[in-house]
């Protein structure tokens, strides 16, 4: 009887019932957790071309851009000691790994130096080099591929998985530090649509929905894509289109260095209006009014007798 | 569908534990900070000790040239964020990172450009740390001899303090040590001439290496401060290693002379590393290197040290968490069974459980009641105890939902709380007065005091402390005089 | 109007009724003021708790008695 009465007392002294006080140290713990960021740039020589042409009203070109993404990179590292980083660069017809926190990439780390921090001097020349070196490797072709995009993302997610599922049996709740939370995919884009490529990237918003991964997405020059806002969009991340390019240090890291769990007190800009128009299977094409297969849901731009799929 | 992100959408406004740090920051002059803030290293530093929505606003305003317009600022802010932004606000402003008008909003041009100067590089303040050439004649120290110094000084010290009670002579730390351990209320020498461990002591002995770690560099600061040392360059000492990388060794050319005199110091605590004492060089341990960040600063808490693999170069690997593995597992008949040869961890273990077997990797006792007594009248609590399971759970455990076994877990509360079954406290009952309105009107004044402890209106009286009690009798006596 | 100094003991109950079993032995109640506050004589507080110690040790039962 007596143990009965201490445990009341325990219950009413402890004010909140034990299951709260978890839930409330889980948010704030979650807050507090390393964020890993991939960050994917569109580096399509042509496009960048354009972008640094003086006719342009904020003429950007590809090395203020760099200068600017390195500045962001820093400050997303800074952040946080755990923080972890992976830049991919969609390349003509490919996508290359061009920074990842987790593994060395090349083999002359970079001598120290009294007034920078290594980490940062890391990312910057390793960043820098890798592009350079991609750059030097596209030979002069008559025609530039298109750029592999949709490549890098699946990259990313690859990535994402790997370390937000470490092989390790232990089988670590969610206690375990080195798991991350809230993955970010940040896509830099500047080349337009390719609606060849919508298939793909719809199967890779559905895996970043599973993966809980959130897809931010900037679009630096070039028209709208209605594919980007869409991934952006059904992944609750935010697509912003720069229009003042003088400034894009700034819109990068008031828009897409928090993570989202800081996004709920400091709001982010969103764009209201999204394009949700599909691409038909037979010709990809971009369509307003499609055929709908109603066995399969596969989009058709005319009527078919017989489903294609 | 928008995805689920990983936390509820429920409006609870998250409060950041703010580092130990910054309340001691916060007491220093403008001007002390504004020196410390003269180096990229110590404002990368602050920046990362402080919350994460503190950050964020730094980071949103370090590459405006102007002040932004409060009302600007807080149309990002979310209703339910609103507390939690007011509050980041009030850290920023009390760091002086932020100087904060009623309608601008803008950071300390010192600190700004600093926080730039450390995200961009360049510039020629040095403050992370002049490089030594590659030695090629002696081979500098590798990481895991470094950690293995690290580990070492700091059980020392650790070991040192949970059998001082014991009768034990384990191997003291030095002098300087002994000395920040008694003045920081660890240890004293209250019963005779050597040190015994006090209550704080052995609820430090609990805590995180992290927290204990920063729990004694507060004291030393604090002594510095005594010491008429310049807390400017004892700071930025301390925050140039936090950035530094491990692995490496750094010139000692460049130190002031405050500086220099630390190096002693922490070479003690095991922060740095030094080949001899006059050494032109030295090499910050892990203890230093993460000084600003939560991965663990120590490679493991078991001895058996080897299975540690290095992680390259440390600062870029990712922070490896699961080098820190939990060793205990509990079950629901309290027993506890410790995978450890580690000394220092059976000690503190035996703070709290009884000792039934050992084994040369396995320590089993119990908890029980005596034990738990008699660590909870050591001044540690039953919280304490069940974090300390909690985050030392084996792996194994951790399958378990809840971790622990909830009994065991209540237990341990019940008995914290059979301790405090009687509650005194000492002063007057007044009682016998002659009316009720009589009785109302000194209960009102006493309640005014706020020195009532008990009252009851039907039996007409209630009970004072004794401090309150001259004021409520010269009430009394002056009502009485006048009446 | 009268005030009398004392100790103001809050327990639980059950407590309560252990500490006035102890009082018809050896009196240092002063007024008995609820199901959960005494007041005894000042100088009496570190006996009772004394006591009341021996007391609830007597009825605790450990597993390692064996």
């Amino acid at each position: 009887m007596i143990t009965a009465y201490l445990l009341w007392l325990y219950r009413s002294s402890t004010s909140h019932a034990p299951n709260w006080t978890k839930y409330l140290t889980c948010i704030i713990s979650a807050m507090e957790k390393a964020s890993h960021l991939s960050v994917i740039v569109d580096l399509s020589p042509t496009q960048w071309h354009l972008s640094a042409q003086t006719s342009n009203q904020y003429p950007l070109s590809i090395e203020t851009f760099l200068s600017q993404l390195l500045a962001f990179l820093n400050a997303h590292i800074a952040s946080k000691h755990e923080n972890s980083l992976v830049v991919f660069g969609a390349f003509p017809g490919k996508s290359v790994l061009l920074y990842s926190s987790t593994e060395l990439l090349s083999d002359d780390v970079p001598s120290l130096d009294a007034n920078s921090y290594l980490p940062f001097k890391l990312v910057d020349s390793t960043v820098v080099q890798r592009i350079m070196n991609e750059f030097d490797a596209i030979g002069e072709l008559d025609e530039e591929p298109s750029c592999a995009l949709v490549g890098a993302v699946t990259k990313a997610l690859c990535y994402i998985n790997r370390i937000t599922h470490p092989s390790s049996t232990t089988a670590g709740v969610a206690e375990d530090p080195s798991i991350v939370h809230d993955p970010r995919i940040l896509i830099l884009s500047v080349s337009p649509d390719l609606s060849s490529s919508y298939i793909p990237i719809m199967n890779a918003i559905f895996s970043a929905q599973k993966l809980k991964v959130t897809i931010d997405v900037c679009k630096v020059y070039g028209p709208d894509t209605v594919f980007l806002q869409q991934a952006a969009h059904l992944t609750n991340g935010s697509y912003i289109y720069l229009e003042r390019r003088d400034a894009l240090l700034q819109y990068l890291i008031m828009s897409f260095l928090s993570p989202t769990s800081i996004r709920k007190i400091l709001a982010v800009p969103k764009q209201d209006k999204i394009d949700f128009r599909a691409a038909c299977f037979c010709h990809k094409n971009i369509v307003d009014i499609g055929f709908v297969c109603s066995v399969c849901l596969s989009i058709f731009c005319q009527p078919l007798p017989v489903c294609s799929t | 569908m928008p995805v689920q992100s990983l936390q509820n959408t429920d409006v609870i406004v998250p409060q950041h534990t703010p580092h130990p740090l910054l309340p001691f920051l916060q007491s220093q002059s403008q001007t002390t900070l504004t020196r410390l803030y003269q180096r990229p290293s110590s404002c990368l530093s602050v920046f990362r000790l402080l919350g994460p929505i503190e950050r964020q606003l730094i980071m949103n305003l370090l590459w405006l040239e102007s002040a932004l317009s409060v009302a600007t600022i807080s149309a990002w802010v979310l209703p339910e964020g609103k507390d939690a932004y007011d509050s980041a606000l009030a850290v920023m402003t009390g760091l002086h990172i932020a100087q904060n008008s009623a309608v601008k909003l803008a950071l300390n041009s010192t600190f700004k450009s600093s926080l730039r100067q450390a995200i961009t590089g360049g510039g020629s303040t040095g403050s992370f740390g002049v490089p030594t050439d590659k030695d090629g004649k002696r081979q500098s120290a590798n990481i895991e001899n470094l950690d293995a110094y690290a580990l070492e000084r700091w059980e020392t010290i650790l070991h040192y303090m949970v059998s001082s009670g014991q009768g034990q002579n384990p191997t003291k730390p030095s002098q300087g040590v002994l000395y920040l351990l008694q003045r920081s209320g660890l240890m004293n020498n209250a019963h005779g001439p050597a040190l015994q461990i006090t209550s704080s002591g052995f609820q430090f002995l609990l805590h995180s290496p992290h927290d204990q770690l920063w729990n004694l560099l507060l004291q030393y600061l604090h002594m510095a401060e005594e010491r008429q040392m310049d807390l400017v360059e004892v700071l930025s000492f301390l925050f140039m290693l936090s950035t530094m990388d491990l692995g490496r060794e750094y010139s000692t050319e460049p130190l002031s002379e405050t500086q220099k005199a630390m190096l002693e110091d922490l070479r003690d605590y095991g922060l740095v590393w030094q080949r001899k004492t006059s050494s032109k060089r030295f090499s910050p341990t892990r203890l230093a290197t993460t000084l600003t960040s939560s991965s663990p600063p120590l490679p493991s808490s078991h001895s058996t040290g080897g299975s540690h693999t290095a992680d390259g170069t440390g600062a870029v690997a990712l922070s490896s968490g699961a080098a820190q593995q939990g060793f205990i597992v509990l079950e629901t008949n309290y027993r506890i069974y410790a995978y450890t040869d580690n000394p220092l961890q059976t000690a503190v273990l035996n703070l709290f459980i009884t000792m039934k077997y050992r084994f040369p990797n396995l320590v089993v006792g119990m908890l029980t009641r005596e034990s738990v007594r008699k660590a909870l009248g050591n001044g540690i609590s039953a919280d304490q105890i069940i974090s300390y399971l909690t985050t030392h759970a084996h792996p194994q455990m951790r399958k378990n939902n809840p971790l622990l076994p909830v009994t065991v877990q209540d237990q341990i509360r019940l008995w914290e709380l059979e301790r405090n079954r009687l509650k005194s406290a000492e002063g007057y009952l007044y009682k016998d007065f002659a009316s009720q309105a009589d009785y109302e009107y000194v209960l009102a004044y006493a309640k005014q005091l706020d020195v009532v402890l008990w009252e009851n209106a039907g039996k007409r009286c209630f009970f004072g402390t004794l401090e309150g009690h001259a004021n409520v009798r010269g009430f009394i006596e002056r009502r009485t005089g006048s009446v | 109007m009268r005030a009398i100094k004392g100790v103001l003991l809050t327990c639980d109950s059950a407590v309560k009724q252990i500490l006035l079993t102890m009082n018809e032995k050896d009196p240092f109640v002063i007024e008995d003021l609820d199901d959960y506050h005494l007041v005894i004589k000042a100088d009496e507080e570190y006996r009772v708790r004394r006591e009341l110690e021996a007391e609830l040790e007597k009825n605790t039962y450990s597993l390692e008695t064996n």
